[in-house]
């Protein structure tokens, strides 16, 4: 029970109109402490933004189930009214630069004013303290300081980024969900901000969880992986565990379809599409496309089998603790 | 998408459905107006005055009757051509038409009138005379009329009002007053000088004196006669038509105004004549603002800054001043209405077709056609212009209701063409007359339910299409 | 001063607007021969009131004509009908910009003056009364009405409103004034069914206002009717639209308070595409006032167009109300175009 996030059994279903989209189903990982990452790495559509807007409960109007327990520094969070959820955890302990942040800023609004306004409603702190608290920020996440006073349309995509990672940091929550904070950028400006990142945890001992469908990007930033395939974990460890030892056949497939640039490998496609989540292939939702399947596949779907220490896979390949090599 | 399941899919959506069976009312009620007017219905009819005389002026429909507890007398028109009977006197044949009426109504008539046509003579004129027979079993002449006699220059036969009709309003005849004073005289004893009498002959006509005062009046229910007989001086003479009018205090479906005009014809015919305007208007502009907006689109360059330029300013001109000020100097016309609805309407379309075509340029197939050495306008026509068919169709119904309403207005202003009745005219009588002070409501509110209901069925109609045409609204936001 | 460029740019465009109607103005009076026509009777009209004045001098009648006909090509060089109109409009048009406006035939102003410019401009704070009340009370039913429905997405309410709107672009303004006229004044006697003030107007001066007050009712009424349904379904969509956007998400992920997000983050969003829209109701607003004047015998500038037309024509009115509407209609315009590049930074700076 050390762990500052602790994730059992989140299961968060949208209504659709042919029935429940299963976007988070079961899903339980946790975050050890301050100063490391979790990389939640997985295919469009398989869920990962949802997973983030489950754990901040930003729900949309069409919510089907949303149910499983989330502590957050021993605090059970399902469990909280809105109220208190709203002003105790949003942005204190739990912050979120979104997918495609460069929309996150009001358009109308100056950039500072955006940082600040958390901490000025709340009443901490007193509009000069907070300014100087913003620019401080701003130069650290390496923005000149007049970027208080423009507007977002001013900023280009990068700088945008880095203002949406100061506008996270302005309560210093101890976790900031990341989402895909590089996938619009270009290579070099992708290099920095992930830069940002590390520099973070080292420097602020912050805990990140970083969403992204780019492996390797995730790699470099991340002590721990989670694969997600159609709204499963289907295997996590850290990150020397996953590449190194990559044991459930989907992240096996995930990694030998990187591109590499020093391998005469050439990367190979993973068949098939990714199941549609309105409704998932019964058993193992990757039996369809899994060339490894064997009869339980299709039957029922795998729980989650401990590997090494801290590796688990949803595979029914271990289910007698032994791996096919 | 083919026409057939478009089609089937705009009735299925309840404003669709409105739409389109309230648009097929109005169409067939049009044709029926078309084929059973003139198309100089306005020259012709509405506004000559001759053809409303015989009608009650400003009075509400028949129907309203339901609604009162004392019905208003009902409008009654006899007419006859051949005489009912025929009697030979010592001064030649004697021809009667005698007209039946049951008056049940507590009020009098509003007026009478008599017209007689076509009365021929060999030498002598006939003498015309006109009598009332009252439930009481009292009988009074109210008309004597000696047709006009040869004149010097003039030879037989002769001809009387064959060209235009003798109508006489009795109601205000001298000679019917005269008759009325003697009347009351001779049965009632009551003595009443002609201004006493002037203005309420029919009501003496039609009622007994009440007693209380020598100027009341109780009505007298029950079965009248009216005899209209034509002494006439030799064999061969003839009067051609007798009419004689009691004048209702209701008329109609729709009721009259002022000068006695049959508000439901005017009200048909308001309708082709409406969706002519919509149409046409909708339907020119529609083309203007797409060829601009295609050629601008898929030309570029400077013709394509020359267009967007000037549809900015044109879309920005406040167009009812400038059309007031411009039908004041042309002059009232229908066609310069339409004229400049159309010169100003099209900018909106250019401007959104305009950003529909830039989009679709960078299309594939379009490159791939242009490349395989397609003509430009070839290009614009065959292949842009299908696919922003269906947006077209919708923006051309969404225009129609503007036009409609816009002539309208201008009509209201009294900027109509007054050689075709129009709703908005018929409103702008009602309300330059007064009729709006004194409570016809009859004249007032029909011609604007016409209005909004012919705007309301391209309204609902264009909001049955959108969905159709627009596939990103099919979709609820979610 | 970055504020400056882009209202300079729109406020071209209305300047242009302006223009274009003025040449349309010129062209119209030119092309049809009414400016010719207009001058002609002009001069026949001065020539028979100087034939009178002659007549006591003069006694000859061949003489009388050679003093006429020689006066009257005078007076056709005065007036400049001997040149044609392409070159004397311009210069009329040139008098008309700088608000010398001519005289009316039999219209007066209210403390009887002859002159157009007087009998127009004492009519513009009355309309602008009309206009500028009816036009921020319906902004301000749509912003409630609008925010508000739009957290009722679906619901019957919302389906009404949409509905209510269809049928608002499918009502004339004045058709609805003149039931309102039927209903509330004529058999119910609520309320005075045309004019500002009872005649005699109440002298003391809170009296008069209640009174004007009474008499606006009507008329502001009948405005709001019908443009109140289309504003609150309009300013309901864009409200949708901007709640759906991310930076909303965010601003709730933030923690901060409901209120603080519906104001700051999706209204404060909101009130550029607002304007947008009152722009584009505006000329439309403009013509329903005209009308609604007419009908409410409001003492403004759409009465005054129905007077001008009625009876006998008063040309010169009806020129220079052209001319001061288009004038008004664009002063409004820059006016909503600099508050709305005050509103909406992304314009400040992108050309
Ligand atoms: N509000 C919603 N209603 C219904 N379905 C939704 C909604 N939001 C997302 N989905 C569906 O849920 C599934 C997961 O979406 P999500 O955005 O979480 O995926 P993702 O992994 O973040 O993908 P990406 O990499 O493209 O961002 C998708 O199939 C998506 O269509
Ligand atoms: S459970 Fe079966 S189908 Fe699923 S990944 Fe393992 S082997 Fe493949
Ligand atoms: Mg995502």
């Amino acid at each position: 029970m050390t762990s500052l996030l602790d994730v059992r059994d989140l299961t968060f279903h949208y209504a659709d109109r042919a029935g429940a989209v299963r976007a988070v189903d079961n899903v339980s990982f946790s975050l050890a402490s301050g100063g490391s990452a979790l990389g939640l790495v997985g295919e469009s559509g398989s869920g990962k933004s949802s997973l983030a807007l489950a754990i901040m409960r930003m729900l949309p109007s069409n919510v089907a189930r949303y149910d499983g327990q989330i502590w957050l520094d021993g605090q059970e969070l399902l469990g909280l009214a809105d109220d208190r959820f709203r002003q105790e955890i949003r942005w204190r302990k739990l912050a979120l630069v979104p997918q495609g942040a460069q929309n996150g800023f009001n358009p109308v609004l100056r950039v500072g004013e955006q940082i600040i306004e958390p901490l000025v409603v709340s009443g901490t702190a007193g509009k000069k303290e907070a300014r100087a608290r913003a620019q401080e920020l701003l130069a650290y996440v390496g923005l000149p300081t007049d970027v208080y006073l423009r507007y977002p349309h001013e900023l280009s995509g990068g700088m945008k980024q880095r203002a949406m990672i100061a506008a996270a940091l302005i309560l210093e929550p101890p976790l900031v969900i990341m989402d895909e904070p590089t996938s619009a950028l270009d290579a070099s400006v992708q290099t920095q901000i992930t830069n940002l990142l590390k520099r973070l945890k080292k420097e602020l001992n912050l805990a990140i969880i970083f969403i992204t469908h780019d492996i390797a990007l995730a790699s470099d930033v991340c002590d721990d992986l989670a694969v997600v395939y159609a709204g499963e974990i289907v295997e996590i460890g850290s990150a020397e565990q996953v590449l190194l030892h990559p044991s459930h056949p989907y992240t096996q497939r995930l990694l030998a379809s990187i591109p590499r640039l020093h391998a005469d490998t050439t990367p190979q496609f993973i068949p098939g599409a990714p199941p549609d989540l309105r409704e998932p292939p019964a058993g193992c939702r990757f039996h369809p496309r899994c060339p490894l399947a064997f009869e339980p596949c299709a039957q029922e779907n795998p729980p989650a089998f401990e590997l090494a220490d801290g590796q688990m896979a949803r595979c029914w390949l271990f289910e007698d603790g032994q791996e096919e090599r | 998408m083919s026409m057939a399941s478009a089609l089937r899919e705009l009735l299925r959506s309840g404003p669709g459905f409105g739409g389109a069976g309230l648009m097929c009312l109005l169409i067939l009620v049009a044709l029926y107006v078309l084929l059973a007017f003139p198309l100089d219905f306005g020259e012709s009819q509405w506004s000559n005055p001759v053809v409303w005389v015989d009608n009650p002026k400003a009075v509400p429909p028949t129907w309203t009757n339901a609604l009162r507890r004392e019905a208003l007398p009902l409008h009654r028109v006899f007419e006859g051509t051949e005489p009912h009977t025929v009697q030979m006197a010592r001064s030649g044949p004697v021809h009667s038409w005698r007209f039946p009426l049951t008056y049940a109504s507590s009020h009098p008539p509003t007026f009478l009138a008599v017209t007689l046509a076509d009365v021929k003579y060999a030498e002598r004129p006939p003498l015309v005379l006109i009598s009332l027979k009252r439930p009481d079993g009292k009988q009074l002449r109210i008309y004597r009329h000696a047709v006009r006699g040869p004149r010097e220059d003039e030879s037989g036969p002769f001809q009387r009002y064959a060209q235009t009709p003798l109508r006489v309003q009795l109601s205000t005849d001298e000679a019917t007053v005269t008759a009325a004073q003697n009347f009351l005289a001779d049965e009632f004893d009551l003595r009443l000088n002609g201004a006493q009498i002037g203005g309420r002959v029919d009501r003496i006509l039609f009622g007994v004196p009440a007693g209380d005062s020598d100027e009341a009046f109780a009505p007298l229910t029950g079965d009248y006669e009216i005899i209209v007989q034509a002494a006439l001086r030799a064999e061969g003479d003839s009067v051609g038509k007798v009419r004689f009018v009691v004048g209702g205090a209701v008329f109609g479906l729709m009721g009259t105004d002022s000068l006695g005009r049959d508000l439901a014809r005017g009200l048909l015919f308001g309708l082709p004549v409406a969706l002519f305007i919509g149409v046409i208007a909708a339907f020119m502009s529609t083309a203007i603002g797409t060829t601009l907006g295609i050629a601008s689109g898929y030309l570029g360059g400077r013709a394509d800054i020359t267009i967007q330029r000037i549809s900015d300013i044109v879309a920005n001109v406040p167009v009812l001043p400038l059309l007031i000020f411009m039908l004041f100097i042309i002059g009232p016309s229908l066609w310069i209405i339409i004229f400049i609805l159309v010169a100003f309407g099209w900018p909106g379309l250019t401007i959104q077709i305009r950003s529909m075509v830039l989009h679709m340029r960078t299309n594939q197939l379009i490159e791939a056609i242009q490349s395989l050495g397609a003509s430009r306008r070839r290009v614009m026509f065959r292949h842009i212009l299908p696919q922003i068919t269906p947006y077209v169709l919708a923006q051309l119904i969404f225009a129609a209701p503007s036009a409609i309403l816009a002539e309208a207005g201008l009509s209201f202003l009294g900027l109509g063409d007054p050689s075709i009745p129009t709703w908005g005219q018929i409103l702008e009588t009602g309300f330059r007359t007064g009729g709006i002070y004194v409570g016809y409501w009859w004249w007032i509110v029909p011609p604007g339910l016409c209005i909004v209901l012919t705007a309301l069925t391209f309204m609902l109609l264009a909001l049955g299409i959108e969905p159709i045409v627009n596939p990103r609204l099919r979709q609820p936001a979610s | 001063m970055s504020l400056l460029r882009p209202l300079l740019v729109r406020s071209l465009t209305m300047v242009g607007v302006f223009f274009v109607v003025l040449i349309m103005l010129v062209l119209t009076l030119g092309l049809t021969g009414f400016s010719d026509r207009i001058l002609a009777a002009t001069i026949g009209e001065q020539l028979r009131g100087e034939r009178t004045a002659l007549a006591e001098t003069i006694r000859d009648p061949d003489e009388m004509e050679k003093v006429l006909e020689k006066r009257r090509e005078e007076l056709e060089i005065f007036y400049g009908l001997s040149t044609p109109w392409y070159y004397r409009l311009p210069r009329t048009a040139l008098r008309v910009l700088t608000l010398d406006l001519g005289e009316a035939r039999t219209l007066r102003s209210f403390d009887g003056s002859n002159r157009v410019f007087d009998i127009v401009t004492e009519r513009v704070p009355n309309s602008m009364l009309l206009l500028t009340t009816s036009l921020i009370i319906t902004a301000a039913i749509g912003i409630i009405g609008g925010a508000y429905l739009a957290t009722r997405q679906g619901s019957w309410l919302d389906r009404f409103v949409s509905g209510f709107a269809a049928v608002s672009f499918a009502v004339p303004t004045w058709w609805i004034g003149i039931l309102l006229i039927l209903i509330l004044s004529i058999q119910l006697r609520i309320l005075p069914s045309g004019g500002m003030y009872s005649t005699p107007p109440p002298t003391q001066p809170l009296a008069r206002f209640f009174d004007l007050v009474s008499h606006a009712l009507l008329p502001v009424i009948t405005l709001v009717l019908v443009s109140f349904g289309p504003s609150i379904y309009s300013i309901r969509t864009i409200t949708l639209n901007i709640a759906q956007e991310d930076h909303v998400k965010i601003a709730r992920a933030k923690g901060l308070p409901e209120s603080r997000v519906r104001l700051r983050h999706i209204l404060r969003v909101a009130a550029p595409p607002i304007v947008t829209g009152l722009m584009f109701g505006l000329a439309g607003s403009l013509s329903g006032s005209i009308l609604v004047e007419t009908v409410f015998n409001w003492q403004g500038m759409g009465r005054l167009y129905y007077d001008a037309l009625a009876g006998t024509p008063d040309e010169n009115v009806i020129v220079a109300l052209t001319f001061i509407f288009t004038l008004m209609y664009v002063v409004i315009r820059i006016v909503l175009e600099a508050l709305y590049v005050f509103l909406d930074p992304r314009v400040r700076y992108t050309d």
